[in-house]
């Protein structure tokens, strides 16, 4: 075979090896991603963070991860306790039906409020809402990976 | 591999100024090192069959590495304002889009210069030259918008005016436009002319992440029944008509079926993000069968295009010429190629395809780089969307997931729409195949998506802002809360 040709046809096929190896290495890449991503408990459904708490009970900053119930008050028995005397002992319960997150006031002295505006019953809660009860605000965020 | 060998968590480096803290990018660093490889070789590829074309004997130097050399330059330069800028972002994304870009730049150096001549100061330069400008500009605006970009409430906070701008731009078009090739395309302001539509696609990304970010909640009650279809309240399907009107406009007006196709189904990927309900989908294609069949009725252009489609061959050397030509291109290319530079031989001094370096170079690359190369180049795209939506899932609110979600479908939807009307998969409809055609509207919204995504996918950015209290909670509190 003429070298000229064969040599044409060894650089076409290299240009075509690298593109495969670089897609190869980013494929890897994307797969080891994804085995720390599954090896991390990815159960969780949602964060709660805390953002302003005067009563330094739970401290600012401190997250909480969310069951499918939360219920948060002053009572030692809530998943979340907020020592905050505007708070009742069983303020109110953060309940993840199906797709979306729902905060019910369970008919607290002082209510809870939805960024700013207060819960009547249920209310729907979306990721990056804050809630309120007594003096803690809280956001609901999107659990980490 | 280079990665492996770095300490898994290393000491923090030292300050240098302004609490910068430099950060090492192994997994980028690689990539851009097979990149700039692959990127050589193909150069040589390329100057080695044209030399041996022209007769003269086989010489190992690339085509023209002035290009070339400037690019990878500037891909360094990026690479190094990372490392500098020390942002935890995306390693893949850049390396992906820069092999796009330089497949783009192989090809275009290697199609005739004389498509496109513009003159900057007395200096002419041809479509190979343009276009190393434009993806020098993309890298810049790539990495700019990487680092600078911290927060998103610009773009969260202001939905209503970006649409209020995306519809501004889209009358302006309307009334300012010029014509090309029967649809109302090019906007020129001053200088400056553009696509207007490339623009648009991300403002329209912007405002439907912020809108369904804040309806998500509603849009997944079930209220109406509809037969076997349970839907939401009927005023929140509002959007979505306003939506089909859109695409249907864009048709109308402008007589751009592509566009109104890309905005049309990125736009029901996204409701289907946001909501997971497979009935608002079926609705949508529903409502996207009647309306194409009214337009097919209704428009002469959307008739011209699907009988294109159906059987080109009617119309050979007139309507049927160039999606008949890119199918012999795909032909000849076969399963290996033809190699670059060896594909395409020019017709009376014209390449076949006369839209080549904008509406075909996915039929350029097929020819050259045959099925293997061009199942390589669709792999890029699918990890452009792959990157996308990891950012959107590990994002920390509805807003950002939406935003990633949907930056990444609009690239990698354009590019499957256009790679199937070059195909002959799909009516052909016009428009760029994302970061490889000719064009500097379409390179510069494609960096802006890019840089978007890299700045979204930094841990460290700015946590989202506390939402704004008024009349969304009276709303959703009035639909949902009375009745639960």
């Amino acid at each position: 075979m003429d070298p000229l040709i064969l040599s044409l046809w060894l650089i076409r096929f290299a240009f075509l090896a690298l593109l495969y190896l670089f897609l190869f290495s980013v494929v890897r890449i994307l797969l080891r991603d994804l085995r720390v991503a599954a090896r991390e408990p990815s159960t969780q459904l949602g964060r709660l963070v805390v953002v302003a708490s005067p009563s330094e009970e739970p401290p600012v900053g401190s997250v909480f991860a969310l069951d499918a119930v939360t219920t948060i008050g002053r009572d030692v028995n809530n998943s979340v306790v907020v020592e905050d005397q505007f708070v009742s002992s069983e303020h109110c319960v953060l309940t993840f039906r199906g797709r979306a997150w729902y905060v019910e006031d369970l008919g607290s002295t002082n209510g809870t409020f939805v960024n700013g505006s207060p819960v009547e019953g249920t209310a729907p809660l979306g990721f990056g809402d804050e809630l309120q009860v007594g003096n803690a605000r809280m956001r609901l965020e999107r659990a980490h990976r | 591999m280079t990665n492996a060998a770095a300490p898994a968590r290393p000491a923090l480096p030292p300050i240098v100024f302004g609490g910068i803290r430099p950060r090492a990018r192994w997994r980028e660093m690689w990539l851009l090192l097979i990149v700039a490889l692959t990127l050589y070789v193909g150069s040589i590829s390329l100057g080695a069959t044209e030399a041996a074309a022209a007769g003269k004997s086989l010489t190992l130097s690339p085509a023209e590495d002035q290009p070339l050399a400037i690019y990878l330059g500037a891909l360094l330069l990026a690479h190094l304002a990372q490392v500098v800028a020390g942002r935890r972002t995306d390693q893949v994304l850049l390396p992906a889009t820069a092999m796009l870009g330089g497949i783009s730049l192989l090809l275009m150096e290697r199609l005739p210069q004389s498509l496109v001549s513009q003159s900057f100061g007395g200096l002419d330069l041809g479509l190979g030259q343009v276009q190393l400008l434009w993806l020098l500009l993309a890298i810049g605006l790539i990495t700019i918008l990487s680092i600078v970009v911290r927060s998103d409430s610009w773009l969260r906070l202001y939905k209503y005016t970006w649409a209020a701008a995306g519809i501004g731009l889209l009358v302006l078009t309307f009334i300012r436009g010029e014509d090309v090739n029967g649809a109302r395309l090019i906007l020129v302001i001053g200088p400056f002319s553009g696509q207007p539509i490339e623009l648009l696609k991300v403002i329209m990304v912007v405002f439907l992440a912020g809108y369904l970010s804040e309806f998500r909640p509603l849009l997944v009650e079930q209220d109406t029944r509809v037969g076997p279809l349970r839907l939401p309240p009927l005023p929140y399907l509002a959007p979505m008509l306003v939506m089909i009107a859109l695409a249907l406009g864009i048709v109308v007006i402008q007589r751009d079926l592509g566009a109104a196709l890309l905005f049309f189904v990125v736009f029901l990927m996204l409701l289907y993000v946001a909501t997971a309900r497979a009935a608002y989908v079926v609705l949508g294609l529903l409502l996207f069968v009647a309306g194409s069949y009214l337009m097919y009725r209704l428009f002469g252009v959307v008739q011209d295009r699907v009988d294109i489609w159906w059987d080109p061959f009617k119309d050979p050397s007139g309507n049927g010429y160039q999606i008949i030509q890119a199918l012999h291109a795909f032909a000849r290319g076969g399963i290996l190629g033809t190699g670059l530079g060896a594909g395409l031989p020019l017709v009376g001094g014209q390449p076949p395809i006369p839209a080549v370096h904008t509406d075909f170079p996915f039929a350029a690359l097929g020819e050259e780089l045959g099925l293997v190369g061009v199942l390589a180049i669709l792999g890029l795209y699918l990890v452009v969307i792959e990157r996308g939506l990891r950012i959107a899932a590990a994002a920390a609110d509805d807003f950002r997931a939406l935003l990633a979600a949907g930056l990444a479908l609009v690239v990698g939807v354009q590019a499957f729409i256009i790679a199937a009307g070059n195909l002959k998969l799909i009516p052909l409809t016009g428009i760029t195949l994302p970061v490889i055609s000719y064009g500097g509207s379409s390179i510069l919204a494609n960096a802006v998506v890019v840089g978007l995504l890299l700045a979204l996918s930094d841990k460290g950015v700015e946590p989202p802002p506390p939402p704004r209290a008024g009349r969304r909670f009276a709303r959703l509190r009035d639909a949902v809360g009375g009745r639960a």
